[in-house]
Formats: C-alpha cells, sequence, structure tokens
C-alpha cells in the first residue's frame, strides 16, 4: 500500500488492438469485473432457478422471494402493463449490487466505480425510454413531446432528457468511487497516525509494529461506504429506471366507441343547458321580486 | 492484431474508456436475458400455476359448501315434510278408527234392536198362540162340560157351533 491511487481510475491490464490498430480495446480491471460479476450474478441466479418444484424448499423460498420482491416492486412503481421490464430491473439491480459489493473483496475493482459502465445502464434505460416513447405515440408523435407544452422549451426538454441518464449515472459512479476515495484516503492516514504514534519507539521496533489504527475503523466506515452505499445507489438506480420507463409508458387509456364518446358529448351539452334555463329562471324570479317589493313601496307610499 | 501488456497504466478516475461501456452493455445483456430464462420465468410462472391452483381449490372448496348448504336446506325441508305427513297420516288413521268404531256400535245397536224386535213378535206370537189353544181348550171343556150336563144326545155339531159362538163373541167381548 506504497501509493495512493486516489486520483486514477481503473487499472489497465493490457491492449488489445485489431484491424491493424484501427480498433483498440483496453482491458482493464472494470472489464474482468465486470465479467465476474455476470459470471457470479449467472451463477447464483441458476443455482436459485434449478429444480424449481410446487412444494418449495428452502432454496426455492428464497428464489421466490427474491423474485417476487421484483415482480411487485415493479408492479407498484411501474403498473401492470410494465411487469414485462421485471426481469431487466432485476438484472440491472443485481449488476449494480453485486458490481459495487465486490470491491470490498479488494481484489476487484467496483464495476461502478467506473463512470462508463453506470452511463451505458443509464443510457439503456434512456433507450428503452425512447422506444416506449416511439412504440406509443409513433416517431413524429415523440419528437413533437418535446414541443409540449410551449415549442419554445424544446431546448430545455431536450437538455433535461440528456440530463438524465448524465445525472443517474454520475450519481451512481460518485458515490462507489467518492466512497472507495474516501476509504482509500481514511486508510492512509490511518496508517500515518500508526507511523506518528510508533514515532517515539526505537527505530528497530517501530519498523515492525503493525499499524494498529487501521485495524478496525476502516472496517465501520467501510460498512456504511462500501455496503450501505452500494446497496442503495442499486435500489436508486433500479427504482429510476423504472419511474422513467413508467413515465414513458403510461398505463393504456380504456377505448371508447364512437357511439359512447357521442353520449358522453349529448350528456355534456344538456347539463349546459339546464344550467343556462336554470340561471334564466333565477334571474326572472329576482325581476319579479323586485317589482314585488317596489309595488309594496309605492303602495306604502300613497297610504 | 495486437497484443500490449501494461504494468502499470490507468485509466483517469472519470474514465472515458467507451469499450467499457460496450462490455457493460454485453454483460448486462447476457445477465438479463440469462436471468430471465433460469430464474424469473421459471419461478415467476410457478408461483402464478400455484396461485391459480390455490385459487381453484378454494373455488372448488366453495362449491362444495354451497353443495352441502344446499342438500342440508333441501334435507331439512323433506324431514319437516316428513312429519308433516306422518302427523296427517296419524290423524287420518286415527278418523278411519273412528269411523269405524261408530259403525261398529251403530251395528251392534242395531242388531240388539232387531233382536229384541224378534223376541217381542215371538213373544206375541206365542200369546196369540197360548191364548187360541187356551180357546180351543176352553171350548172343548165347555163342550164336555155341557154334554156332561146335559147328557142327552143333542146334535154334537149344533151344540159345538153354539158354545163356539158363545165364545167368540166372549173373546170378543173381552179382547
Amino acid at each position: 500500500m506504497g501509493d495512493l491511487d486516489v486520483g486514477n481510475g481503473a487499472k489497465v491490464y493490457f491492449r488489445l488492438t485489431l484491424f491493424d490498430g484501427a480498433v483498440a480495446i483496453d482491458i482493464t480491471q472494470t472489464t474482468i469485473s465486470l465479467f465476474v460479476v455476470s459470471i457470479l450474478i449467472i451463477v447464483i441466479g441458476a443455482i436459485l432457478g434449478h429444480g424449481i418444484t410446487r412444494r418449495p424448499g428452502r432454496k426455492q423460498a428464497l428464489a421466490e422471494k427474491l423474485v417476487l420482491t421484483i415482480y411487485d416492486l415493479v408492479e407498484s412503481t411501474m403498473g401492470k402493463h410494465n411487469l414485462k421490464y421485471a426481469p431487466f430491473v432485476g438484472a440491472v439491480f443485481l449488476s449494480s449490487m453485486f458490481g459495487s459489493l465486490i470491491g470490498l473483496t479488494k481484489i476487484f475493482r467496483s464495476t461502478t466505480a467506473d463512470l462508463m459502465v453506470v452511463l451505458g445502464w443509464a443510457l439503456v434505460t434512456t433507450g428503452l425510454c425512447w422506444y416506449e416513447g416511439i412504440r406509443n405515440k409513433g416517431f413524429f408523435g415523440w419528437l413533437k413531446g418535446f414541443g409540449e407544452p410551449i415549442v419554445f422549451i424544446a431546448p430545455i426538454n431536450i437538455i433535461s432528457e440528456v440530463a438524465q441518464p448524465v445525472s443517474m449515472a454520475f450519481r451512481h459512479f460518485g458515490n462507489i468511487a467518492g466512497g472507495g476515495v474516501l476509504m482509500t484516503i481514511v486508510y492512509a492516514a490511518l496508517g500515518g497516525v500508526s507511523t506518528l504514534v510508533f514515532r517515539g519507539l526505537p527505530a528497530a521496533v517501530a519498523s515492525v509494529m503493525p499499524p494498529v489504527f487501521q485495524i478496525g475503523i476502516p472496517a465501520i466506515l467501510s460498512l456504511y461506504f462500501d455496503l450501505f452505499s452500494g446497496l442503495i445507489q442499486a435500489f436508486v438506480f433500479s427504482l429510476l429506471t423504472m419511474v422513467y420507463i413508467a413515465s414513458a409508458n403510461p398505463p393504456p387509456k380504456p377505448k371508447l366507441t364512437r357511439a359512447e364518446i357521442k353520449a358522453a358529448k349529448l350528456e355534456l351539452k344538456a347539463k349546459k343547458a339546464a344550467r343556462k334555463a336554470a340561471r334564466k329562471e333565477k334571474t326572472a324570479l329576482k325581476k319579479q321580486q323586485k317589482k314585488l317589493l317596489k309595488g309594496s313601496q309605492s303602495h306604502t307610499q300613497y297610504t | 492484431m495486437g497484443f500490449e501488456v501494461f504494468t502499470d497504466k490507468f485509466e483517469s478516475f472519470i474514465g472515458t474508456n467507451f469499450w467499457t461501456m460496450i462490455i457493460a452493455w454485453i454483460n448486462l445483456l447476457i445477465v438479463f436475458l440469462i436471468l430471465r430464462k433460469l430464474l424469473f420465468k421459471p419461478v415467476k410462472n410457478m408461483i402464478d400455476s400455484r396461485q391459480k391452483e390455490i385459487d381453484d381449490l378454494y373455488a372448488d372448496a366453495q362449491q362444495s359448501r354451497d353443495d352441502a348448504a344446499a342438500m342440508k336446506a333441501d334435507y331439512e325441508s323433506k324431514l319437516e315434510n316428513a312429519t308433516e305427513k306422518s302427523e296427517e297420516i296419524l290423524k287420518a288413521s286415527l278418523r278411519k278408527a273412528q269411523l269405524k268404531e261408530e259403525e261398529i256400535l251403530k251395528e251392534a245397536e242395531e242388531k240388539a234392536a232387531r233382536t229384541l224386535a224378534r223376541a217381542e213378535e215371538q213373544i206375541e206370537m206365542e200369546k196369540k198362540q197360548a191364548i187360541s189353544d187356551i180357546k180351543n181348550e176352553v171350548s172343548d171343556m165347555a163342550v164336555e162340560i155341557a154334554a156332561a150336563v146335559l147328557s142327552r144326545d143333542i146334535d154334537k155339531d149344533e151344540h159345538a157351533q153354539l158354545i163356539d159362538d158363545f165364545i167368540e163373541n166372549f173373546g170378543e167381548n173381552n179382547d
């Protein structure tokens, strides 16, 4: 732990160049972590999903709990018509959670500490929003949606459309990467404290003393910055994914038949006419009252 | 195709390696597809089918409960009918018995009355017989007495006629 890699991103292991250097693929810590996380999730998913029977055992109860939780969450935030997105939301949630938590191993770097990963996921969400928008309103209808409620607001709408994945990605990335940075700094600082305290001892003893302050304290901080933050960010990210897609795919309106529309219009007309008639009657009544009052007054005047 | 290994090369903190994004997409797609196939679909299908089975079971139970209630009501109404019917039968048989009793009594009374009448008739007849017998005897005796008294030969037939007339008159006067 000699050098601090606080300002650095993922370590690049090697570079693959294809087509005579036209394409250069950097294989980094993040790449490795991504594959490790994927394999981990797939293996866990396969074990949980294997041998599903009518009478659930302990393992199946866990699988059902997990699946049902995700389905319930999707149904409550996106509506019943969006239940098809549950596996996608589950995949995003698990990828994010395991991607953040794998940083705890200190062997692999958190995948979510790489902006490109979370930005990629956020862009998938944006893509799905656009797909749903185009599917619901048609391409031009979707384009027109940017000019609502007035045309002049279109640039702002476009900016907000861009800001959506960017904010999503930076929120997630910032939380995890920032937590990692903080943990590294705290770790280094505690090492410094150790050496500072042991300076009073003879050099021979101080050199063999372990950095005792590094024991225990980082674990508590790590509980928050790595574990809690990882879980929360995974939840927030998938929740935002759900909310954005759901807003792009509102629940289908019940289709009215032409006769029903006609009936509704007629009813409205009848109501209007009735109101008008009532008003007329009221004014007439008032006039009459006034007249009567006047008459009685004049009568009293004469007597 | 080139291959270059680095020992101490880092990306910038805010990474801009577009290939990482592409690899993230590929991984997400793989995870999504495989999880959907191996975990979400089978588990969800199982939960749904079990839910459906439970719903069916409950519906069946409700159905049989309704059937049982209907049957019970049916039996109860039948039972009530049966008691009513048995009462009716009892009443009918009682009435019948009463009728029969009355009939028997009436018959017996009639029979007794008939017997009495016959007896009276017989008595009457015997009385008449006795009277006529007595009449005959008396006439014979009278003839004998008269013969003995007169002891003369008188025409027997004339005398008998005489006495008969006498007795006849006597009997008529006596009746």
